[in-house]
């Protein structure tokens, strides 16, 4: 079975995107195991000169490294993602490269009607940096509007639609999964590329 | 115009910063620039509102008296960096700054694109509702390959940058005025000041009369004002009466105090009127300033009060020519504020710049370029004829 990381792309205690994973997880629990993971903790990212990465960062970074697939839940916050999940993605680009060639797919929950549309697709854009160089899967997109009215008591989506689209998208993503497998060929030389990319001596 | 430079990035070394640096240096008859740092400020969470500490305070009060912002971003992964992101959600969580302020973008990065993509994100956050800043149209700023943009001394090294650099700069200061303009539909006119002193504040010494030349024995009567050797707590430290009046008698200025109700409450006494640059007598303290200025000068005291009680200027100098190629006399009509931000009364201070410019060329060997007329200014005495402070108008 496939495994999965949920990244949380938030530091509030009280996220509607945390919610959403964690549906997610209990939902396809047949299909693929998804571990959440936080970013609360993660340090302020400040281009250290010495490059040491924090632990949290490291382990982070390790368990994106073996896992198949991330899916990132993104809030919106002024039309972009929020700052602790660029920070998160900063330290994830800093000296490690565990996003290069990883699947990715992006859900999002706003309170308002666009459920994080914008934030989507500015995501789309950072994960396309050459030190982050993920795979993102095209064409689909997740948006939770009106976010704090989407659960129900026992934290389930209410929307018999949305988990029709959700889980849809879900098992494009296993393929998806697949198919990026079957584009090795140029993995190593990738992987190489971010870690020898410096923007210090471009 | 006065603008706040923010520096977009938390790290000890950054070329956003030299930029803003330089900015603020080669532009200077351009604007006045007050570069701000963020590295002090928490990551964002909503858990956790640190609106009212220090460092986001600060910060929100230079942009709210600002008239524009200068934003010098990074680059990070496509985007603007966490640090800088984290600032504008603080500006838009429970205040907003920047709703209708003027911004103008700028960036530096190592790489040719010089920040586009993270300009083009900034501008879709500032643009965000909760944001509302007003940003400069087109004209972008990119500055690529930083680190060989800036010579030994942090200055640009390209002419051809520093004259487009230039041009946007002046371009955001027409800008600011034309948005400034639209915020302000109507220029309301300010309200008079009343120089007859006639609305009593909490610290107005009623019932005695303000004209009266023994004032200041009355009203300290009237008080029990302390004198002498009495301690006084003062921010920060005691003095005696006496000490606070050696002090300031040793200024090398003729200071004056005047309250909010413009009322003349005091000056430091130490010559007699004709020896001084601006003449006070000690019968005129306690008076309104109505009774200290000739007639035809009362409508130029009321416009400076206007101005500083307005905050449009903070301080308002005047230089008064007429005494004589040997001095550089200048009047400066300085607004007071209390802890809160009120308006508190005009501190002025006259002094000669003469020795001072005069002893920084000898010090540094520097010598001043180019026709220097400051002395022959008979056109100008007739606008000098303010003197907001007290004392009678400019000697002329
Ligand atoms: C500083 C700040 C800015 C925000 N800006 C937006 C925005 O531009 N668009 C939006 O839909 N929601 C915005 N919101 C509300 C979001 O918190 C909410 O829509 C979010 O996506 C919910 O995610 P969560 O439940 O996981 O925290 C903002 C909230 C904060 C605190
Ligand atoms: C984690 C990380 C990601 C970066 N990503 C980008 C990028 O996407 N585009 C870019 O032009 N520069 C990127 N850079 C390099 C920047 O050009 C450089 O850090 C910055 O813009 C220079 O400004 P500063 O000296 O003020 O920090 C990145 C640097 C770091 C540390």
């Amino acid at each position: 079975m496939k495994h999965l990381i949920g990244l949380v792309g938030t530091n509030s205690s009280q996220s509607t995107n945390r919610k959403l994973l964690q549906f997610i997880k209990a939902n396809f629990q047949k299909e693929a195991t998804v571990e959440l993971m936080e970013i609360k903790d993660f340090p302020v990212f400040n281009k250290p000169a010495d490059s040491v990465l924090p632990e949290i960062v490291q382990e982070a970074a390790e368990k994106i490294e073996k896992a198949d697939g991330v899916i990132i839940s993104t809030p919106e916050y002024d039309h972009a993602i929020p700052a602790a999940l660029i920070n998160a993605l900063n330290w994830l680009s800093y000296d490690v490269y565990p996003f290069v060639d990883k699947p990715v797919m992006i859900t999002g929950a706003s309170y308002g009607t666009l459920g994080s549309s914008r934030a989507q697709a500015q995501l789309r854009q950072i994960l396309d940096a050459p030190e982050l160089k993920a795979r993102i899967m095209p064409s689909s997109e997740f948006l939770l509007s009106h976010s704090l009215q989407a659960f129900d008591e026992d934290n389930r989506l209410k929307d018999s639609e949305q988990i029709e689209k959700l889980s849809g998208l879900f098992a494009d993503f296993l393929v998806f999964v697949d198919l990026v497998n079957q584009l090795v060929q140029a993995h190593e030389s990738n992987k190489k590329e971010a870690a020898n990319f410096s923007w210090e001596n471009i | 115009m006065k603008y706040v430079g923010i520096v977009g990035s938390n790290a000890d070394l950054s070329y956003n910063r030299y930029l803003l640096n330089f900015i603020k240096k080669q532009y200077s008859d351009l604007f006045e620039l007050d570069i701000v740092e963020i590295k002090d400020i928490p990551m964002f969470n909503q858990d956790n509102d640190q609106t009212n500490s220090q460092p986001i305070q600060e910060l929100n009060q230079k942009i709210l008296a600002a008239d524009g912002v200068i934003i010098a971003t990074p680059e990070h992964n496509h985007t603007i960096p966490a640090s800088l992101k984290s600032v504008l959600e603080w500006l838009s969580f429970k205040i907003h700054p920047l709703e209708n302020k003027p911004v103008m973008i700028v960036g530096a990065s190592y790489y040719d694109q010089g920040s586009s993509r993270a300009q083009l994100h900034l501008r879709q956050i500032l643009d965000a509702p909760g944001v509302n800043a007003i940003v400069m149209p087109g004209n972008e700023f990119l500055l690529g390959r930083v680190k060989e943009a800036f010579d030994e001394n942090y200055n640009l090294k390209d002419q051809g940058t520093i004259d487009f650099l230039q041009s946007v700069l002046e371009k955001f200061n027409a800008f600011v005025s034309l948005v400034n303009r639209l915020e302000t539909p109507e220029d309301k006119p300010l309200p008079e000041e009343d120089l007859y002193s006639s609305e009593p504040i909490a610290s107005t010494i009623e019932g005695v009369d303000m004209a009266a030349e023994d004032w200041v024995e009355q009203a300290a009567e009237k008080v029990g004002a302390v004198e002498g050797d009495t301690y006084v707590k003062l921010n920060r430290g005691i003095l005696t009466v006496d000490q606070i009046n050696t002090f300031l008698a040793s200024m090398p200025m003729e200071l004056t105090f005047a309250d909010e109700n413009n009322q003349f409450l005091y000056y430091n006494y130490t010559k007699e009127a004709e020896d001084m640059l601006a003449d006070r007598v000690p019968g005129q303290v306690g008076n309104p300033l109505v009774l200290c200025h000739p007639e035809a000068a009362l409508k130029n005291v009321g416009w400076v009060v206007q101005q500083l009680r307005a905050g449009n200027q903070d301080v308002v100098r005047i230089h008064v020519p007429t005494h004589g190629p040997d001095k550089f006399v200048v009047h400066n009509y300085q607004a007071m504020h209390d802890e809160e931000g009120n308006y508190r009364g005009i501190n002025e201070y006259i002094l000669d710049f003469k020795p001072i410019v005069d002893w920084y060329l000898k010090q540094t060997g520097l010598k001043l370029e180019g026709d220097i007329d400051a002395t022959s200014g008979a056109s100008q005495a007739e606008e000098v004829e303010v003197d907001a402070g007290s004392g009678a108008s400019v000697k002329s």
